[in-house]
């Protein structure tokens, strides 16, 4: 048969590869395992860290390029590439071949930026080194056990990635107008009923839309840890049609009688602006502050989370199994999580990133400083918010019930 | 036009190079046409039919085309872009016609209404979508000020030109648009035939509509009909205008195949793909119908 020649193949290739390994002193991965932090620093100077993630925003890539390298530079001389990508799933589908093509070593890429389906993907193909997290001495400023941090949309982190930052969804609304807004989902439903018409979320499967979906189903059935760990689907679809059935009969009292969905937050948040509805709401937890800088929202927006809390997700970074320089890459993952790293990153005028660690985790002076730095007016404190914060449900809920929003909400089927 | 005193030999001076010649001229366009075009088709029909090995698929099937076609939404999208793109693009043809006559004398004096004319053209679609928006919304600027004006009581009493049953916000982009590139198209035409004929029309004592029907439409029809035909081709494929200004459902076919094709689920591609295909057979089917209802009206004797 043709797979024992393969295999016979293979074991020669081992020989030798076992052969020329031998004149090295020992093989590096196997090392690292029982490394301390100061010989993974020491091995790590001197590397280059080719780190791919989405290059779209140019915020995002002004910091990396610029303080992360010089930091990098400097402090632990490694040098930091960056490989800028449309999607990271070009780099994860990469991946996927390289480990069929049996290449387990000398991977162009050291680290990725991942999150959600990308790091599923990795994860059931074994695509990821480490565990590793747990072994950055700056992990201890990551409380893991925020439900957010700890599963990646419902997907167990197990330390095969490190958290990096993290969003929240907060809802936006105009003191002017709605002095006492609606501080539950249940409020906030009943609160749309008795204002018809000034109400409104983006069609899903936009991104605002579809979180907006997933907060009313966990206000249906009943939170949002069950969802957690491996899906029932019987108990999924009697939820996912409780969910549909609220909207659909929703849909009357939303802008426009639902009979049309902004496409977009953009178009929300213009429709907030110019009255249209009292409501709108985002992913990222310091835009109304921006918008009010921008002038686009009048001084008196602020936001507030559910008193049963908001969605949240973190965004991770990851190792290859198959990447060259890992003492590198963990050093730079590390790095991360420092606290200058995370406070320069939250700047609004930076990025704007919420940090990942627990400022109750810092020491005094530190933790002043986060508690000092400018939030702009309508966001909230790091700590209301990571106390109130709820993790995403795996990827195919997800998936599911954006398809099941159209279907039965929007067609009516 | 056929026209059968048409010089024989004029034609002969100006033929060039043989058919060979000809093609081996034509080859560098004909190769970024066929390359770009027939490739990117090509391999969009090699993953409607389901090749898309990122996301697993590795069979062949017709199924994701079957799956588009066999949609309880499909007939209604299709109706759906026929009518946008027929309707502005009829709209755009006859007001186009009217304002071409109307400026066939002007544009000969004034470079200023050939260069206003011309702005429209450089616009994008998505930058007039966005400021139809700005306009046309209920709480747009047109809203306001017919509220500051005393027309309306609130802006809630503003018609609903977008986002509205009958497609009005997107027609009338399309219109404003369209309407300049037909206009050039036929001024074009017109500059170039002069008023000759039209004077010999006068001393034969036509009347106004026998000039037009009978001398003008028949000069102008050929740069109408293609113009209409680029401008009808290009608003049934176009998804910007009708993602920006349609209503969430139904939708038109390119939003449906965009919808589909930035699915997060990599499955639903083949199907946003299949989708795309449809909208270039629909076209190009609408071009060949086009040519030869127009030659059959020419067999018929009907001047155009």
């Amino acid at each position: 048969m043709r797979g024992h020649r393969y295999k016979a193949i293979h074991f020669l290739l081992l020989i030798v590869t076992l052969i020329s390994l031998s004149a090295c002193s020992e093989e590096p991965g196997k090392k690292a395992a029982e490394q301390n932090w100061e010989d993974i620093v020491a091995e790590a100077r001197g590397q280059t860290v080719d780190w791919f993630m989405w290059g779209g925003s140019p915020a995002v890539n002004a910091y990396v390029n610029g303080y992360l390298a010089e930091q990098l530079k400097t402090h632990f001389d490694i040098t930091l590439r960056q490989g800028p990508v449309q999607d990271i799933a070009e780099v994860v589908s990469k991946l996927v071949i390289e480990k069929q093509a049996g290449k387990d070593k000398d991977g162009h890429v050291d680290l990725m930026w991942i999150n959600g389906e990308n790091f599923r993907t990795c994860k059931k193909n074994g695509l990821l080194y480490g565990p590793f997290a747990d072994r950055l001495p700056n992990q201890r400023l990551v409380n893991w056990d925020r439900p957010s941090v700890a599963n990646d949309f419902g997907e167990p982190v197990e330390g095969l990635e490190s958290p990096w930052g993290s969003a929240q969804v907060v809802m936006i609304y105009d003191t002017a107008r709605v002095p006492q807004p609606p501080r539950t989902v249940g409020d906030l439903l009943k609160w749309i009923r008795s204002h018809p018409g000034r109400f409104a979320y983006p069609a899903p499967p936009d991104f605002t839309g579809s979180v907006f979906v997933r907060h009313i189903f966990y206000h249906v059935s009943g939170g949002a840890q069950r969802w957690q760990g491996p899906m029932d689907q019987a108990a999924f679809e009697q939820a996912a049609s409780d969910t549909y059935r609220v909207l659909k009969e929703l849909a009357p009292f939303l802008w426009r009688e639902g009979q049309t969905y902004p496409e977009s937050p953009v178009r929300m948040n213009t429709l907030f602006a110019d009255g249209e509805v009292d409501f709108s709401f985002s992913y990222h937890q310091a835009e109304a502050s921006r918008n009010i800088l921008d002038g686009f929202f009048p001084d008196t927006v602020r936001t507030y989370v559910f008193d049963e809390g908001t969605i949240a997700n973190t965004h991770f970074v990851a190792i290859p199994f198959n990447a060259a320089d890992t003492a590198g890459a963990m050093v730079v993952a590390n790095f991360l999580l420092s606290p200058e790293a995370q406070l320069k990153k939250a700047a609004p005028d930076v990025w704007g990133d919420f940090p990942v660690i627990d400022p109750a985790r810092l020491p005094a002076e530190w933790r002043k400083r986060f508690d000092a730095r400018p939030l702009g007016t309508a966001t909230l404190s790091d700590t209301e918010l990571q106390s109130r914060q709820l993790p995403e449900p795996p990827s195919e809920i997800l998936i599911q019930l954006e398809k099941g929003w159209q279907q039965h909400v929007l067609k009516g089927r | 036009m056929d026209s059968p005193s048409r010089p024989d030999g004029d034609a002969r001076t100006r033929r060039g190079p043989d058919a060979g010649g000809l093609v081996l001229l034509l080859l560098p366009a004909l190769a970024v046409v066929w390359v770009l075009f027939g490739g990117g088709l090509a391999l969009g029909l090699v993953q409607a039919l389901g090749y898309l090995p990122v996301a697993g698929l590795g069979e062949l099937s017709w199924g994701h085309f079957a799956r588009v076609l066999t949609d309880p939404d499909f007939i209604r999208s299709l109706l759906l872009t026929f009518y946008i793109a027929g309707t502005s693009t009829s709209i755009a043809a006859g007001i186009s016609i009217l304002t071409a006559l109307l400026l066939a004398s002007l544009v000969e004096r004034s470079r200023v209404i050939h260069f206003m004319f011309q702005v429209p053209l450089t616009v994008p679609h998505l930058v007039i979508a966005v400021a139809a928006v700005f306009m046309l919304a209920p709480a747009g600027l047109f809203s306001r000020a017919a509220v500051a004006l005393g027309w309306i009581q609130t802006s809630a009493d503003f018609p609903l030109l977008i986002n509205d049953t009958w497609g009005v916000g997107i027609i009338l982009t399309y219109v404003w648009k369209e309407v300049p590139f037909i206009t050039m198209m036929i001024l074009a035409v017109l500059r170039q035939s002069g008023n000759a004929l039209l004077d010999v029309g006068r001393t034969l004592k036509a009347s106004p509509w026998q000039r037009f029907r009978y001398i003008t439409l028949p000069t102008i029809f050929p740069a109408v009909g293609a113009a209409s035909l680029i401008v009808f081709a290009y608003t049934f494929g176009a998804f910007e205008v009708p993602f920006l200004l349609g209503r969430t459902y139904p939708m038109t076919l390119p939003v449906w195949a965009y919808k589909n094709y930035s699915d997060i689920d990599l499955l639903a591609r083949p199907e946003g793909i299949a989708t795309g295909i449809v909208i270039a057979l629909v076209v190009m089917l609408a071009v060949v119908l086009a040519q030869m209802l127009t030659k059959a009206a020419r067999k018929r004797g009907v001047i155009l």
